[in-house]
């Protein structure tokens, strides 16, 4: 079995700020909500901030959770409406389907492994002229060009595709606007909402440095056993901080009619 | 006079009433012609009979008994146009009064040229119902899809654009306003789109209605079109506002398609 829960934070609150501040925090309290020990199921979750002032919580765990603690400490424990939905994921899962369309939002963490960074650190170098067929080093993408194309770049393998944009042709004599780097990408149903640099500490000397992308568009599944494993495990690094919970949602009609 | 609806075997006929210029004279005589904002009875009842091959001294007392509906979809602006008369042979023009010979006298000084004044509706359309018997109503509606004289919108050099005739409604002339689209020119629609910043599903139309309980008295029901004996009557009207669909493609759809993201959706919530 299979639980999505959403979970209201008040960030009013002293410990509301300081989950959302250090996504260690919120790993922290996401684990916390699962019952079971040891925990060796992989649990995801995702801070949606659609609205600043009432931010969002998904997670996604194998058992059914408890989240009495979370709402105790970060949500507004008196209130009316609901604290936090828990619901039953097998009911998506028996929709998928090859060729179906959804809505979705990722969360995600790009990233590149190479051994020849354009701008290597002091210390990566220091590895380079120590050992040039080492192990390669694994960086972050920061720019959203980087981003997307790294998004799709991969969708094939995590079992989905992103349709084509319904555009117009350009005028004759207007090309579409390259980005500075790199091949121009042809339009897709999809867009980055939000990127953020989260830096935290865990411990020791040196902060652990995220760069985030939030997708949004339109998918249509290729791959059923493998877009199911992906929903359940998670896409890309930093699964833990708050990356790679794929989440779906019905399609506007304007969308469906496409 | 009105005759107020009856129910069964009566039917509304549609008039669609466009054209660059028209011109709905009531009670202007004389250098100054000047234009009613809306169709007047008169007009649309000699529109009509013009429709049928009616000569100018026929009876039109068959005619009269229908109800008449005015909504104005595109009001239109108002245009002056300017003239001046004279006489071509170069002589004085002659004054109005008559002398004991019955003989119109000349001005003194002598006159040679009159300053005239007509005034036109442009780019106006109006949505005109005729509320009749069912036979009077199919009769009228074959006229004026196969007229007899050449139709104008209130003045001879005024011609009608297509389509005249909208298709026959069934029900009655209130309903037949409310429910009959926009009929505006694309143009028209286009600029309301870009004025107002929406694609409205619905539009509000100011209409003049026939009803004997209305609170408005207008003096232009025709007694008969003969040159001699020309006259007119009241009838009472109420000005109203209907809310009318405009037609205007893929209107904003409502606001709840746009809910943002909700994964829960597809979990049977």
């Amino acid at each position: 079995m299979t639980y999505l829960s959403r979970i209201r934070i008040n960030p009013l609150r002293a410990d509301s700020r300081k989950l959302l501040a250090n996504p260690r925090a919120m790993h922290g309290m996401v684990t916390g909500g699962v019952a079971d020990r040891p925990l060796d199921e992989r649990v995801l979750w995702r801070l949606d901030t659609d609205n600043p002032r009432r931010p969002q919580l998904y997670v996604l765990t194998q058992s059914k959770p408890d989240w009495t603690h979370a709402v105790e400490s970060a949500g507004w424990p008196d209130a009316d409406g609901d604290h936090a939905l828990v619901r039953d994921y097998t009911p998506l899962l028996a929709q998928l389907a090859v060729g179906r369309r959804f809505a979705f939002r990722l969360t995600a963490n790009p990233v590149q492994n190479t051994r020849t960074p354009q701008k290597p650190s002091p210390g990566q170098q220091a590895h380079r002229d120590a050992d040039p067929r080492g192990r390669s080093f694994r960086i972050g993408h920061r720019t959203a060009t980087a981003q997307m194309r790294w998004f799709l770049d991969h969708t094939d393998r995590w079992g989905f595709t992103i349709p084509d944009s319904r555009t117009d042709q350009p005028a004759p004599g207007l090309e579409p606007a390259a980005p500075a780097d790199g091949k121009p990408l042809a339009p897709k149903e999809v867009r980055i909402t939000d990127r953020q640099r989260k830096t935290f500490t865990k411990g020791g000397d040196k902060p652990v440095v995220l760069h985030t992308a939030t997708f949004e568009g339109v998918l249509r599944i290729t791959d059923t056993d493998t877009f199911t494993t992906r929903l359940l495990h998670g896409i890309g690094p930093a699964k833990a901080y708050g990356c790679g919970l794929l989440t779906l949602a019905p399609l506007h009609r304007s969308a469906t009619e496409s | 006079m009105t005759t107020p609806p009856t129910g069964g075997g009566r039917a509304v006929l549609l008039l669609r009433l466009a054209g660059p210029l028209q011109s709905w004279g009531d009670r202007s005589a004389f250098n100054r012609r000047e234009t009613r904002p809306e169709p007047t009875k008169s007009g649309v009842i000699g529109l009509l009979a013009a429709a049928q091959g009616r000569a100018r001294e026929d009876d039109i007392t068959d005619l009269l008994q229908v109800r008449l509906g005015v909504r104005v979809d595109q009001p239109g602006t108002l245009l002056r146009d300017f003239h001046t008369v004279s006489d071509y042979r170069g002589r004085p023009l002659l004054q109005a009064g008559v002398s004991a010979k019955g003989v119109q006298k000349p001005t003194s000084p002598a006159k040679n040229t009159h300053v005239t004044q007509r005034f036109y509706l442009q780019d106006a359309v109006f949505l005109v119902a005729v509320e009749g018997p069912e036979a009077l109503v199919t009769a009228l509606h074959d006229a004026v899809r196969n007229p007899a004289f050449p139709l104008a919108l209130g003045r001879r050099s005024c011609v009608p654009t297509q389509p005249l005739a909208l298709k026959p409604h069934t029900g009655d002339l209130d309903t037949a306003l409310r429910e009959t689209p926009w009929q505006a020119s694309e143009h028209a629609r286009s600029l309301h789109c870009r004025r107002t910043g929406t694609r409205p599903a619905r539009i509000d139309l100011a209409a003049t209605v026939d009803d004997p309980d209305g609170n408005d008295v207008l003096a232009d029901v025709p007694q008969s079109f003969d040159p001699r004996r020309r006259a007119f009557t009241n009838r009472t009207v109420r000005h109203t506002w209907l809310s009318v669909p405009t037609d205007i493609p893929n209107p904003d759809p409502p606001d709840d398609t746009d809910a943002g993201h909700d994964p829960f959706v597809l979990l049977g919530w």
